[in-house]
């Protein structure tokens, strides 16, 4: 019972990534402006990373199931995603 | 344990650069959205390090999704907001 009240957080964390990346991604097509392209792979990755929190700590219980690794990669291909695109596309403006 | 340990060292990191490279963008073009996004991602590297220092095996018994709340809440006000004053 104690674990409703965190799944539903990051059922919404889940929701608000992924409508995220969905709305970058259109605002990019759009404007074509390169940042919103990496701005939206990265929120893409967080919602993964919020997708495979769930899964992990809510449909399949941890000590059967263990996905801290492929949550910390989708973090981590969040960050580098984000950090390439303000990296690159900035040196090229 | 190590390789956890690395990782999540690093992707704080990340999140912190992300948050700095954010905030210059927001000093130069003064749009919120950018100075919003980039206390989303402090909160989210905080809550990051909190997980990595603290060694906890269960993210759900330490309260610390309430950082991951508050910074997807910032990231959901901040789009709310710049959708508003564009119809305006």
């Amino acid at each position: 019972m104690g674990a409703v009240f965190p799944t539903i957080v990051y059922v919404l964390c889940f929701l608000t990534s992924a409508c995220c990346a969905w709305l970058l991604g259109r605002s990019y097509r759009r404007s074509q402006v390169r940042l919103l392209m990496w701005s939206s792979i990265c929120f893409g990755f967080l919602a993964l990373n919020n997708l495979l929190l769930v899964l992990d700590l809510a449909v399949w219980p941890q000590p059967e199931v263990d996905l801290r690794l492929p949550r910390l990669l989708m973090a981590m291909a969040a960050v580098v995603s984000l950090l390439w695109g303000f990296i690159w596309d900035v040196e090229e403006e | 344990m190590t390789l956890y340990d690395f990782l999540s060292g690093a992707v704080a990191f990340g999140f912190f650069t992300c948050s700095l490279f954010l905030m210059r963008y927001w000093r130069r073009s003064r749009d919120e959205l950018f100075l919003t996004f980039a206390l989303a991602f402090v909160l989210l590297g905080v809550g990051q390090t909190i997980l990595a220092l603290a060694n906890i095996p269960t993210e759900e018994r330490g309260s610390i999704y309430l950082f991951r709340l508050a910074a997807f809440l910032l990231i959901l006000f901040a789009i709310y907001r710049k959708n508003r004053a564009a119809r305006n």
